[in-house]
């Protein structure tokens, strides 16, 4: 669970001809990562895709095409289709399906254009039916000029005082505007008009009064609406049958072209082949009975090296080089279960762990939650954070909210925990009195214990107050930061062991637990001499032992690191006086929890409330301070997910993580078919 | 006093160093979506300078 799983390099050769079925069974077998081939080899070319690649890459265009203009989306999808059922006459179909479906759209299309046509010249007649003429009568004069458009006052005095012989005709509403001049005043008359905004629209060259042409417009394009929606039914009807099929065939043409081009990832010769891939240790036997049994011995699977977690250490440098650009290859395939697996997206988001390190994934899983519900620390969020969080583990599908969703939902237990048993609070109330602070147990007027009695144990509800045992929480954070990097320590100890043996693992790793713990000790000395005020000898005993722990751990990492590892103390206590911010976000929640309570409280029964209903406040100021609660802890709680959240993954990927994970390892992709809208009832899979 | 000016202090210049490697951040995840994880750390990482006045803020508030 928190290796990789351990990978065997193969290699497959064969007779070219086999490389067909060979591709075949290598992607039932699910479990060989291809590594793809590089052209250095002397004698070897790269391979040709399969010859049915051209012909599906083909299909898939018309169908993709097909699928555009059908604008089919993944949720027209209904139930998923058989390989064998798709493969009967797909060809037939596909050109059947492009004849309607292209024709269809044509159609719609033809039928849009003219509406769109129509609709511009019925625009330009309701311009017209305003005025009394018939449309014939507006043009055709030899000595007269016509002006029709648009204006944005009464021009007509204007018009008349400008050319004396105009006729002019507005319309009811003043803004449309037919002037007939001599063509001798035309230039006076139009600027005349023009003093009024005038914008020309040209009369249509129809006959007859524009009322009735209106009117004939108008009926035209209701037949057109009509044809059009009768179009896109069509076309609707079209995606809604075929939609299913559209999909299904283009999956299966997409898997059929990427099984046709892994040759392109594959050495060859004129007669043979080579493949280069990893496998998982554990699957080997299976592979090799696999290809043994189905190919009949026209294929070969030799094992080159099962992968040590060692580097190994040649001197010759060219050597070492080259083998770390083998190293660098060895996929990753984590193995972690259910609950786990949720986290693994976390980890991942970082970078993909390398394949000889651990899984920092599990580790993750343990501490996040704890470091989220340390920082919201209250029962009144934790509950609803556990609800959503379980609500989007149901819905969710991306990753992303699937990652958040986990957070919430293991983060919302811990806060519940915390909330209850730590802090004693719900909504920034303690249940109990403590420091004449309000709390759940005066505002209700019941009596809470501080502590409850279970099987003879006293469990306390609150042992701190986040505003008010300012100093033991910070203390506590600093000691969880000190374990939690001592984590760390321990699992960069084993990744440098597996890596490089012993020794290295102890220079490098060993020194800084050293340092680490000295340190530890040199704090608890230092909060007796300065903080409690207690007197101390500096023979003290934990001085004794802090003092040459640092130091040997300091020339340690000297010799391990290099002058690097002075610099980096001063980075070591920064790394543990950050997770002090575990303890501070809770606070500054609990101080803005604190002002929205006041606020709400005093709204609701003036400065001197204790008990609910003590004084008796009316409905509107209820209501309010109601209002007031909900929506202050609703922020609350909406910052507790952006920044709970953030910093505890923070002080994962930051502090945790640079103690020993290097990342950029490459994550296993086997060969695989993934289908989503086929089934495939006939294959030969075992 | 010399407690808020502590807070005050660091919290304006996290802030304008997290301004930095934000928008640089985000330019680098328009060109590599994959990126999020490491430009959501870099990010965070000068929130340490204003939990270390935050630190040093309550000690001077502990002590008066």
């Amino acid at each position: 669970m928190l290796l990789p799983k351990q990978m065997t390099r193969v290699l497959i050769v064969g007779s070219r001809g086999a490389l067909k079925d060979t591709i075949e069974v290598l992607y039932q077998l699910e479990s060989a990562h291809l590594i793809d081939f590089s052209a250095e080899e002397e004698g070897f070319s790269l391979g040709a895709p399969l010859p049915e690649s051209s012909e599906a890459s083909q299909k898939l265009l018309k169908l993709r095409s097909l699928e555009k203009d059908m604008g089919i989306d993944d949720e027209d999808v209904r139930g998923q289709m058989d390989i064998s059922q798709i493969e009967e006459d797909l060809t037939q179909t596909i050109i059947g399906l492009e004849a309607e479906i292209t024709g269809a759209t044509e159609s719609k299309n033809r039928v849009a254009v003219r509406i769109n046509e129509l609709e511009a010249d019925k625009a330009v007649l309701q311009n017209f039916q305003a005025l009394p003429l018939n449309l014939e009568l507006y043009r055709d004069y030899d000595s007269l000029k016509v002006f029709t458009g648009k204006v944005r006052g009464d021009p007509t005095a204007a018009l008349k005082a400008a050319a004396p012989q105009s006729e002019v005709f507005i319309s009811e509403n003043g803004d449309f505007v037919a002037t007939f001049v001599t063509k001798a005043q035309a230039d006076e008359a139009q600027r005349a008009l023009v003093q009024f905004g005038f914008t020309e629209v040209p009369a249509p060259l129809d006959s007859g009064s524009p009322q009735q042409l209106v009117a004939k417009t108008d009926e035209e394009l209701v037949a057109l609406r009509s044809s059009l929606d009768e179009a896109e039914k069509k076309l609707d009807n079209l995606k809604e049958k075929h939609a299913t099929f559209v999909k299904a065939a283009d999956e299966h043409l997409s898997i059929i072209v990427e099984k046709a081009e892994t040759p392109l990832r594959v050495g060859t010769t004129e007669y043979t082949f080579a493949m280069d891939a990893w496998v998982p240790t554990s699957e080997m036997p299976r592979v090799e009975k696999a290809i043994t049994e189905r190919l009949g011995g026209k294929v070969h699977l030799e094992t080159m090296e099962v992968m040590a977690r060692r580097e190994s250490h040649s001197h010759h440098e060219e050597e070492e080089e080259h083998h770390e650009t083998k190293v660098e290859e060895i996929p990753s395939k984590l193995e972690n279960n259910r609950v786990v697996k949720k986290f693994e997206f976390m980890a991942q988001m970082l970078s993909t762990p390398k394949y000889r390190e651990l899984d920092p994934t599990f580790t993750m899983m343990i501490t996040l939650p704890i470091f989220f519900g340390l920082m919201v620390g209250d029962i009144g969020y934790g509950i609803p954070f556990i609800i959503l969080g379980w609500i989007g583990l149901k819905k969710c599908v991306t990753n992303e909210w699937r990652t958040i969703s986990t957070l919430l939902f293991f983060g919302g237990i811990w806060a519940s925990i915390f909330g209850i048993f730590l802090f004693g609070e719900a909504y920034g109330i303690h249940f109990a009195e403590q420091h004449h602070d309000m709390s759940w147990s005066s505002l209700l007027g019941v009596h809470l214990p501080h502590e409850i009695a279970i099987g003879g144990f006293e469990i306390p509800l609150g042992i701190y107050s986040k505003l008010h045992n300012v100093k033991e929480i910070l203390y506590m954070t600093v000691w969880i930061g000190i374990a939690h990097l001592f984590m760390g320590f321990c699992i960069g100890f084993y990744n440098k062991s597996i890596r490089y043996g012993l020794k290295h693992a102890v220079v490098e790793k060993i020194s800084w637990l050293m340092i680490l713990i000295g340190g530890a000790l040199l704090l608890l000395f230092m909060v007796d001499a300065m903080i409690r005020g207690i007197e101390v000898s500096l023979m003290d005993i934990r001085m004794l032992v802090a003092i040459p722990l640092m130091l040997v751990g300091v020339v340690m990492a000297y010799l391990g690191e290099g002058a690097g590892a002075i610099l980096e103390l001063p980075g070591l206590m920064g790394n543990i006086i950050s997770y002090t911010r575990l303890g501070a976000i809770g606070m500054s929640k609990a101080g803005l929890a604190l002002a929205f309570n006041t606020i709400a409280f005093e709204v609701m029964w003036g400065h001197d409330f204790h008990v609910i209903g003590s004084n008796s406040g009316d409905t509107i100021m209820l209501i309010a301070a109601l209002g007031i609660f909900l929506i202050g802890h609703l922020t609350i709680f909406v910052l507790a997910i952006i920044s709970a959240g953030l910093h505890s993954l923070r002080l994962h990927y930051v502090e945790f993580f640079m103690k020993f994970y290097e990342g950029g390892g490459v994550e296993f992709k086997p060969l695989k078919v993934i289908r989503k809208y086929t089934t495939e009832k006939n294959g030969v899979s075992e | 006093m010399s407690a808020a000016v502590a807070v005050a202090v660091t919290g304006l210049a996290s802030a304008w160093a997290e301004k930095e490697i934000a928008s640089a951040a985000v330019g680098a995840m328009a060109e590599n979506e994959k990126l999020f994880g490491k430009g959501l750390i870099l990010t965070v990482i000068p929130e340490t300078i204003v939990i270390f006045g935050m630190v040093v803020a309550i000690l001077l508030w502990l002590n008066m």
